[in-house]
């Protein structure tokens, strides 16, 4: 199921997360870490990165996803992209 | 090479653990009673072996991981299980009490550890959760006075010798961390453990491997290891001394085989001569050897990286040295003809230990998609091999391996440049890249010994292992097996079971 495209990005964004891991959108919040919050490892935390770029058709690079370890970073990651695409 | 300290250190232990295995360690005889003998546990503790990478401090030797790794080999060459047990205490066991543990921890458990009194143990796997250690089940939660802690572990290797247990359970809320996972000491006497009964084992006998039940288990906060919550990125650290470790008794078991192999080929005559006169023979004999240079070569080199490096690199030497030995052990095996299939000849176990060793520590499949997004994450440059050498066999082998590791570079680039960042949901490339690395990691440290050597017979090791690899490397650059193909050879046997989101 993909996310609704005319939701907010913050809502895309922690609805892509809940498709991972086994929390429910509402408990997910910005602040949040993905691993230790929510319970992500490497793998899937790349894995969510891969599938935002995905969802929101984004032009994403390996380099860009460095410092992101939070669902804030994510959503700014995501804001970022979207600016870029759409300027 | 080694430091000197650990260099000088390592020559006498060294000759010391090859002569207690000689007189003490029957393997046979702890492979047929699925336990070793508690006068080898104790012999190994009064030669200091379960003390050797504990901090002097605590009565350890305070050595360096390649001693231990040297150690570990060298007992592989006489007996797996009596390897694994030492080595586990080493890695797993106790890595993680010696970099994370606090002062008390420190002074309640070091000094029985180092005398081997007390023996380490460490469990992370599950029945649901094996290499997803995302999905541990055992959980410690904080009750307000103490944490109690409900869940089971298995194929626990020390399972029933262990007096200390470092668990990997889920904390939620611990530590401020929601979903967080963090390691916990547990005492064999501790109220609520279980020491299940031990497995009956392919191989590696001798190697205790029980499950735990941990059934309202109360532990006070001081049980806690590290940070609280921290235990994922705690388990990568320990994981990577624990697979460093467990490939260097790859080595060990790889060069025995290969040494009775050569006594053997030289020895036994058919078609009016020794075998090792037969070209295909030689031809066997040479891949082999090379496959045992390149193991050793690695894994020396891995266990003296530091911590941040050991964390990828560990995966390449796990990957490689566990493929080898078994390719080793296998073609050891097939040279001897009937005779490497008879229990006496002593192929036919080391075939049995060793086959564990690409399943456990992280299954091989699963640790080169690892490899291979960790490739794709890489900050620092290689820097090339062939541009400090002149012209020689030498510097024909490092260019090869500058070769080789183009082709690995490429392949990353064109995945990249592919996919961006979606190609970490690119598992069949992942993994592919994973291994074209596993090469280039096992070439590169192949060389770089051989340079450091400069001896011909291991240039020239490196240079047929280097042919083998850049045709390996330029096969998995190509297009993979369409996903349509693979789903279409399954449609019968295996239809795609639906995914729950
Ligand atoms: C003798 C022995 C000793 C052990 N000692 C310990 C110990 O001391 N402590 C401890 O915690 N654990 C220990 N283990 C457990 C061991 O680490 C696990 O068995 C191993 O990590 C694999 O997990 P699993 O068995 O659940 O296999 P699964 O996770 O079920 O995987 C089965 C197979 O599926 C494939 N596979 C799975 N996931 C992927 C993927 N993402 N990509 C590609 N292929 C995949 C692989 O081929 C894998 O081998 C031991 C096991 C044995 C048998």
């Amino acid at each position: 199921m993909r996310a609704d495209p005319t939701a907010t990005v913050d809502s895309r964004v922690v609805y892509i997360i809940s498709q991972l891991v086994p929390v429910k959108p509402e408990q997910i919040l910005a602040e949040h870490r993905l691993r230790e919050d929510l319970g992500m490892d490497s793998v899937s935390s790349m894995e969510l990165l891969s599938m935002l770029a995905e969802e929101l058709d984004l032009d994403v690079g390996v380099e860009d996803i460095a410092d992101v370890h939070t669902v804030g970073a994510t959503i700014a990651l995501a804001k970022t992209f979207l600016a870029k695409k759409g300027a | 090479m080694l430091p000197r300290a650990d260099e000088e250190l390592v020559r006498p232990l060294l000759a010391q653990v090859s002569r207690f295995a000689l007189e003490s360690i029957d393997a046979r005889a702890i492979d047929r009673a699925s336990a070793i003998p508690q006068r080898v546990l104790a012999g190994m503790g009064e030669l200091g072996l379960f003390g050797l990478t504990l901090p002097e401090e605590f009565g350890g030797s305070g050595c360096s991981l390649p001693v231990a790794c040297s150690a570990v080999a060298e007992l592989a060459r006489a007996d797996r299980s009596v390897a694994v047990t030492l080595g586990l205490h080493l890695g797993l066991g106790t890595r993680g009490l010696v970099a994370l543990g606090t002062r008390a921890q420190h002074e309640r458990y070091l000094p029985t550890l180092a005398s081997g009194n007390c023996i380490a143990a460490f469990a992370t796997t599950e029945p649901g959760a094996g290499s997803d250690l995302s999905a541990l089940q055992t959980r410690a939660l904080d009750d307000g006075t103490a944490l109690v802690v409900n869940g089971q572990k298995i194929y626990v290797t020390n399972g029933g010798l262990a007096g200390l247990y470092t668990l990997a359970v889920s904390t939620p809320g611990l530590g401020g961390s929601a979903r967080g996972q963090s390691l916990l000491l547990i005492e064999r006497g501790d109220a609520g453990l279980r020491v299940e009964a031990e497995e009956h084992k392919l191989g590696l006998r001798g190697s205790s491997t029980t499950g735990l039940s941990l059934e309202e288990m109360r532990l006070p906060y001081s049980r806690v290891l590290g940070e609280a919550g921290g235990g994922a990125r705690a388990l990568g650290m320990i994981l990577s001394w624990g697979r460093t470790l467990m490939s260097a008794g790859c080595c060990g078991a790889a060069r025995v085989a290969l040494e009775k192999t050569v006594a053997h080929v030289a020895e036994r005559r058919q078609f009016g001569k020794p075998l090792a006169a037969l070209e295909v023979v030689r031809e066997q004999m040479a891949r082999l050897t090379a496959r045992a240079f390149a193991m050793e070569a690695l894994v020396d080199e891995v266990s003296r990286e530091s911590a941040e490096t050991l964390l990828v690199r560990s995966l390449a030497a796990k990957v490689f040295s566990s493929e080898s030995a078994w390719m080793v052990v296998d073609g050891a095996i097939q040279l001897h003809g009937g005779l490497g299939f008879i229990e006496d000849t002593g192929l036919a176990m080391m075939l049995r230990d060793v086959r564990i060793t690409r399943i456990f520590e992280g299954a091989n499949d699963v640790l080169l998609s690892h490899l291979g997004a960790g490739e794709l994450l890489r900050a620092t440059a290689r820097t090339p091999l062939a541009s400090s050498l002149v012209e020689g066999a030498l510097a024909s082998a490092a260019k090869d391996a500058d070769a080789l590791a183009a082709q690995v570079d490429s392949l990353r680039q064109s995945l990249h440049a592919r996919f961006r960042v979606g190609v970490f949901r690119q598992p069949r490339w992942l993994h592919r890249l994973g291994r074209a690395c596993m090469w280039r990691e096992a070439i590169d440290a192949s060389v770089r010994r051989a340079i450091r050597s400069g001896r011909t017979d291991e240039i020239a090791q490196v240079a047929l292992l280097t042919q083998e690899a850049r045709v390996e490397v330029a096969a998995l650059a190509s297009e993979p097996s369409a996903r349509e193909l693979v789903e279409q050879c399954l449609a019968q046997a295996l239809p795609l079971p639906e995914v729950r989101a």
